[in-house]
């Protein structure tokens, strides 16, 4: 299969992967590279924005 | 030793090796078992679980659960999904013998976001922000085309360069709509486009 | 893979390659925007990361925030199940987190090619 088709096909797995499905308990994980950081109650953000926004002012 | 949660299905039977079967009401969820310091985000991983998710699609149809969703207890799963588990088993029982397949197609013109600075109420912007995507059009000989071969379909709109039409089509019909692209491609030549499945269910396992 | 009930099953073989049925798969790949073009393989730590500093891994996080919530408020737009409060509350977050996005962009002297915005890689799994 030609090599631009082949990159093609592993995009769109890798998409429909990542970027579809039920979510189930709305929180996040962040990785940097190889590493996962940052684990996000994502409700609270949502609900929280404003306040997130301005406590970085501070 | 943690399991990343792949996705919902109707009988234990669904789900074979190395994905192991988490009881959630009378569902089982698939979880691939992976060490506790394993990052999510890594690459083998990712294509490791998609082979999984195409094993498990070849045995049975499932609802997808978007990828992320880590466990560390059997029980935490089944307590997280309580809320949903009426609702999947329905869908998982009425479409039983069907798998998702989706078709990509890029717009005649990328449609300009709206600029933050234009706007004083946010509900204005985000408003503004919605109409740009949903105003990304396809040629409508194409359009039309399209939902002739993916039939009882829904159209996405996921950015603001290109559609995306998902419909459930019946498991030994998948053959023959990919076929059916082929013929799709040669009357369309100037429009760029993308048919891919079969997946589980994606946007009809809400 | 499937059963099928045509008899030309094999001919469909050759003409079907892998699963996909790609039009101008390079103009695709361009226009495209797949969620993942630069998942990283296995290194222990980001060279480039530890190099630019705190500041850059904290706007990559802002910013995939701001995307991530830009995406949820369209997709409820999409189910319209927002009320015009709960509108205005959160386009008004995404304008403020933008606002702040540029000005901590300004203040670090960051461009958007620095912060590698083009997903990644920093990556937020739901």
């Amino acid at each position: 299969m030609p090599e631009d088709l082949e990159e093609l096909s592993l995009l769109e797995t890798l998409d429909h992967l990542l970027d579809r499905g039920v979510v189930i308990a709305g929180d996040a994980v962040i990785s940097i590279g190889d590493v996962d950081l940052l684990y996000l109650g994502l409700n609270i953000v949502l609900a929280n924005v404003d306040a997130i926004i301005r406590t970085g002012q501070k | 030793m943690k399991w990343v949660v792949i996705g919902a299905h109707l009988l234990r039977d669904d789900i074979d090796t190395p994905a192991e079967p988490i009881a959630a009401g009378d569902l089982f969820l698939s979880g691939l078992p992976i060490p506790d310091e394993q990052p999510l985000g890594d690459r083998d991983l990712l294509l490791r679980v998609a082979r999984v998710r195409a094993a498990l699609l070849d045995r049975a149809t499932f609802i997808a659960v978007r990828y992320g969703f880590a466990i560390n207890t059997h029980e935490e799963a089944a307590a997280k999904c309580s809320p949903h588990l009426a609702r999947w088993r329905e869908n998982l029982e009425r479409h039983r013998l069907e798998v998702e397949m989706t078709l990509k197609v890029v717009a005649a013109e990328r449609v300009e976001p709206p600029h933050r600075r234009d706007f004083t109420s946010g509900g204005d912007y985000l408003k503004a922000l919605h109409a740009a995507t949903k105003a990304v059009q396809v040629d409508p000989k194409f359009r039309e085309d399209a939902e002739r071969l993916l039939a009882n379909g829904r159209w996405q709109h996921r950015d603001n360069q290109s559609l995306e039409l998902a419909a459930l089509v019946a498991r030994e019909s998948v053959e023959k709509v990919k076929y059916e692209a082929i013929a799709l491609k040669e009357r369309f030549p100037h429009v760029p486009f993308l048919l891919s499945g079969p997946w589980p269910l994606e946007v009809f396992g809400e | 893979m499937f059963p099928s009930s045509c008899q030309d099953h094999g001919r469909w073989r050759c003409l079907v390659s892998n699963g996909i049925i790609a039009n101008d798969a390079e103009r695709l790949r361009e226009e495209l925007a797949f969620t993942d073009s630069m998942i990283p393989s296995r290194i222990a730590a980001d060279p480039e990361i530890v190099e630019n500093g705190l500041a850059k891994l904290v706007l990559s996080i802002i910013e995939l925030i701001r995307r991530l919530l830009e995406k949820q408020a369209l997709r409820r737009m999409d189910a319209g199940n927002l009320s015009e409060e709960e509108i205005e509350r959160l386009g008004t977050a995404l304008m403020k987190l933008e606002e702040k996005m540029n000005e901590l962009k300004g203040t670090f002297g960051l461009s958007d090619a620095d912060l590698n915005l083009k997903l990644g890689p920093v990556k937020m799994w739901e």
